[in-house]
């Protein structure tokens, strides 16, 4: 079947128009990101604000206060997990007393607001798309741009900044979830109390960890939400367009956010090596 | 270059889109207060006009002036400037589906103006009373059937007061009466506010009682411009085709066969 095989030609053409196609999106994505900060810049220099407070706090509330409950169970059981399969590895060598700060770190500087990233996406970011992508399919986005109004700082702004200040604080219901089932192991099976599971949790837990969790939450909060809003504005082809960049936006989100998770710590721990 | 007085100029105006081309040095004036109709087949490129002139697409080719000033290749800010003073109604009404009747129509006023809460309800209510819908003011657009919805597109285009009304087949899908309400609140508009408007339509009686002038397009151009009377004795085989919706004549050559062959 050797002639099925194609030419090096045709490898290095698609190869080409891949990379093509994403660098259009990576630099689409940007431009989006530039033009609804510009939007919402020009307009505070007429001295008004971008959007309205009410439209903030619902998106707010759907993106950030709703999303409590699930990441906060994925989280209790992903801190359950991790701390019975490292507990029993580390009780064979006698130092279960790592455990705390071993959840504690973990959580706080990378699964934490990796494992909310994820969530949000698929949660958020699906329903952003949606949202968005039902309004430019229906002409009620060019029906907003047709007024006058800035679709930009009106649709993308509030939920965007919704996002973005949400990441953290849901970052930190996830590490209090996690920390909190990992205390409740760490006590039934490795007879670690909770006095003394706070004391090695706050031994180990370096301001550091904290802030390049929370640092974190605030860029996959802006890379969720710029996906998931230049997805839906970028929708064609009526309802199964929707559908299509839906499942576009939750993959690219959960890839982006992964892939930036990656890139961040190979910078960090190059430039700051602990 | 001379500064155009109409309201509305588009000057050998050419769009395309990917290898379909829309329209084909394509030029318009429209004068102040005059009620301009556009008739021409489906996908003849009426709404892409509708949409050049609000600058929501921008044409490859040619300019574009709103009372004498050119916006075609005009910045976002100036370009929302400039949409104020115009007021859209679309085919299918785009009313915001989260926002119910009020809310929809407050929206430019809410966003564009520094009006106090009453002063907009004021006016909200004013404008939805020249529609006759101001008892459904706390209805959600899907609760609205297609003549409602196309009232309330109406009303919302009315309330930042335009200058120039375009209005995408605003009678299409409605029946006989509903349609004559719509036409008659455009004529009334243009009599008391002396809004100017383009209309864009294939519904011969909504638009020959609409238009006092009214324009032909055919493969991407103005073929016949005519006030109504005139246009309607056109010896234009298109425009006489189109008028009698006969399946003889220059519009169907060569697809005609291949329709009926299907």
């Amino acid at each position: 079947m050797a002639d099925a095989q194609p030419p090096p030609v045709l490898v290095a053409q698609g190869i080409g128009h891949v990379s093509r196609n994403f660098l259009h999106e990576v630099g689409g994505v940007f431009w989006f990101i530039v033009n609804t900060f510009q939007e919402m810049l020009e307009r505070i220099q007429q001295g008004r604000v971008p959007f309205r407070a009410s439209s903030f706090f619902r998106h707010s509330q759907r993106a950030g206060v709703d999303s409590v409950p699930l990441v906060g169970l994925v989280s209790f059981f992903l801190g359950l997990t991790m701390t019975l399969l490292t507990g029993y590895q580390l009780q064979r060598f006698g130092t279960e007393r790592l455990i705390p700060g071993l959840v504690a770190i973990g959580f706080t500087r990378e699964l934490g607001p990796l494992l909310t990233g994820i969530m949000v996406a698929a949660r958020i970011g699906a329903a952003f798309t949606a949202e968005l992508g039902t309004m430019q399919v229906s002409e009620e986005v060019e029906a907003i741009e047709s007024m006058g109004i800035g679709p930009l700082r009106f649709l993308v702004a509030p939920r965007m900044l919704a996002l973005v200040l949400l990441m953290p604080c849901l970052s930190t219901a996830s590490n209090i979830a996690a920390i909190f089932a990992s205390s409740l192991i760490c006590k039934a099976y490795f007879s670690i109390a909770f006095p003394y599971f706070l004391d090695l949790v706050k031994d180990s837990l370096l301001i550091r960890d904290i802030v390049t969790g929370i640092f974190k939450s605030f860029l996959f909060g802006l890379l969720i939400a710029s996906i998931a809003c230049y997805r839906g504005l970028t929708v064609k082809g009526g309802a199964a367009g929707v559908g299509t960049s839906t499942t576009s936006s939750v993959v690219t989100a959960i890839t982006a956010v992964i892939g930036f998770d990656t890139l961040y710590n190979v910078i960090y721990t190059t430039f700051y090596p602990t | 270059m001379t500064t155009p007085t109409h309201m509305v100029e588009l000057r050998d105006v050419c769009m395309q889109f990917e290898e379909n081309k829309v329209l084909d040095g394509f030029s318009l004036n429209v004068e102040p207060q005059e009620r301009l109709v556009i008739m021409g087949q489906s996908g003849s490129g009426k709404s892409t006009i509708l949409r050049l002139i609000l600058g929501t697409l921008r044409p490859n080719s040619g300019s574009i002036f709103f009372k004498g000033f050119e916006i075609t290749g005009l910045q976002r800010r100036k370009l929302q400037a400039v949409r104020q003073h115009m007021g859209m109604v679309y085919q299918y009404s785009a009313l915001l589906s989260s926002r119910n009747v009020r809310e929809n129509v407050a929206l430019p006023l809410e966003e564009l103006t520094d009006k106090s809460r009453d002063e907009i309800d004021k006016i909200v209510d004013e404008k939805l009373e020249l529609v006759g819908m101001k008892d459904s003011k706390d209805l959600l657009p899907e609760e609205l059937s297609g003549g409602m919805r196309k009232r309330v597109a109406l009303a919302r285009a009315l309330v930042l007061e335009p200058e120039l009304m375009l209005l995408d087949e605003p009678s299409a899908g409605l029946d006989p009466v509903i349609a004559s309400v719509i036409d008659e609140l455009i004529i009334s508009l243009s009599d008391t506010a002396k809004v100017t408007s383009i209309t864009v339509t294939h519904e011969m009686d909504s638009a020959f009682r609409i238009g006092t002038r009214m324009a032909m397009l055919y493969q991407g151009k103005i073929i016949e411009e005519a006030e109504p009377e005139k246009f309607k004795q056109s010896k234009n085989p298109v425009v006489a085709q189109f008028l009698s919706g006969s399946t003889e004549g220059p519009i169907l050559e060569g697809s005609l066969d291949a329709i009926t062959k299907k």
